[in-house]
């Protein structure tokens, strides 16, 4: 049994179609829904964002936002969307170094914090990344 | 009568305005393409939101949150989106109008603005109306950081008491040949709010599990519905002005074209007209001389 998903950024509307499970990241850990799930609102943590249609699943790196999950829908308004084929390693893989090296210097709380959030957000890229690289189908994922 | 060389340099002149009208033309039409596609790009974020902030308002308006609570009104704060640059046919005019009518609709309420746009400041400043905040300068491919400091601006007046509605004032892109002005009503979010904006929304009168908790997300989702909101207005906005303005070059050109093809008539008359009485004087001192 199917279910329509949404999943809208800001900048462009990347999925409005039936879909039969999909995985997100909540403030309070992950969530699986399938189709009746009981109605309830969460806003996201940045991390994957796992989509299944019939056998294929689909990849997304969501850096926050909110779901709405419905019995029959679920919307998804991410800050940002990436699709996993369009993170760029090598980019993210600087980011992080980059944030690394600024947490050893003596830094301000706030500038820690905003580079703390960064390295957490590099660092799940890098992890769907890596899945992604693991796993024998491009733009298909494994699940753990 | 003008004089031969005078209409020549008349002319002329107009051949450049055209030329710069044409170019200008030119490049609104470009730029209205890419702002088409970014209208498109962000209309379902903006749809989405209003339509989850309608099913919440149902639920949460008996709830002590300031967002949804509806007030009787002694001061309206209006976000005026308008453009930076003029020669872009009525738009601003119009929308000017709009916010004249809307205030004149509303005797004995008191209206505060938060302008984006140079147009808008115009607007605000010979009116004598009072302006709280101003930005502009905001880029059409922009990211929605460079308009929250006018969003802002209007969520802390909202927040702390001093305006008790929020509208949004902006030039709604209908197509290339057609744009209307409109006003919102952002905040309070209230059931008026959402009907008729967001197109097939499923009315969900049910009870939401909240995950961390109600006020924690409200405390997140408002500030970002009325920043998306306004944001993708601004973005219609974009459209509806390079349209206009490609529209209004467009008139411009045709009209120079118009003039030039009037005074060569002119010119070209004037010319025979010389020629001819150079000749006759030519014929007749022939004349007399034989």
């Amino acid at each position: 049994m199917a279910f329509m998903l949404t999943l809208v950024s800001q900048e462009r509307e990347l999925i409005s179609e039936e879909v039969d499970f999909v995985k997100a990241k909540g403030v309070d850990g992950e969530f699986g829904v399938l189709t009746g799930h009981s109605p309830f609102i969460s806003l996201l943590d940045p991390g994957e964002l796992v989509v299944r249609k019939g056998a294929a699943l689909y990849s997304y790196y969501v850096s926050g936002g909110v779901a709405e999950v419905l019995p029959k829908s679920v919307i998804i308004l991410a800050n940002t969307v990436e699709r996993a084929d369009e993170i760029d390693e090598q980019l993210a893989r600087r980011a992080r170094e980059n944030a690394e090296e600024a947490l050893k210097r003596p830094i301000s709380e706030i500038e820690r914090r905003t580079y703390l959030l960064e390295l957490k957000r590099e660092s799940v890229r890098l992890s769907i990344v890596a899945r992604r690289r693991s796993s024998r189908h491009p733009g298909q994922v494994t699940e753990e | 009568m003008p004089s031969l060389r005078s209409i020549r340099g008349r002319i002329k002149s107009v051949k450049n305005t055209r030329q710069i009208t044409k170019a200008m033309e030119m490049v609104a039409s470009a730029k209205m393409r890419k702002a088409q596609m970014r209208v498109r790009d962000t209309r379902p974020y903006a749809e989405k939101i209003l339509e989850l902030m309608g099913r919440l308002s149902a639920i949460e308006s008996h709830r002590p949150n300031i967002f949804f609570k509806v007030k009787p009104v002694t001061t309206i704060g209006i976000i005026l989106v308008s453009t930076d640059r003029g020669l872009c046919g009525p738009i601003n005019a119009n929308l000017f109008r709009q916010v004249n009518r809307f205030m004149a609709d509303r005797p004995g309420v008191r209206f505060e603005f938060v302008i984006i746009g140079k147009k808008g400041q115009d607007f605000v400043r010979r009116s004598g109306l009072k302006g709280v905040g101003f930005i502009s300068g905001v880029k059409d491919r922009g990211q929605i950081e460079e308009i929250l400091p006018a969003t802002q601006v209007a969520i802390e007046e909202f927040q702390e008491g001093r305006w008790d509605e929020v509208w949004v004032f902006y030039t709604e892109f209908v197509s290339t040949l057609s744009q209307k002005p409109k006003n919102e009503k952002l905040l309070p979010i209230g059931p008026e709010v959402v009907e008729g904006r967001a197109r097939g929304a499923s009315p969900f009168l049910g009870e939401y599990l909240y995950e961390p908790d109600t006020t924690e997300i409200l405390d997140v989702l408002i500030p970002r519905y009325f920043e998306s909101v306004v944001f993708q207005r601004v973005m219609e906005n974009f459209a509806s002005e390079y349209s206009a303005r490609m529209m209004a070059m467009r008139n411009a050109t045709s009209n120079a074209k118009e003039v030039i093809y009037q005074m060569t008539l002119i010119y070209n008359k004037l010319r025979q007209a010389g020629i001819t009485r150079e000749i006759s004087e030519i014929a007749s001192g022939a004349d007399a001389v034989s």
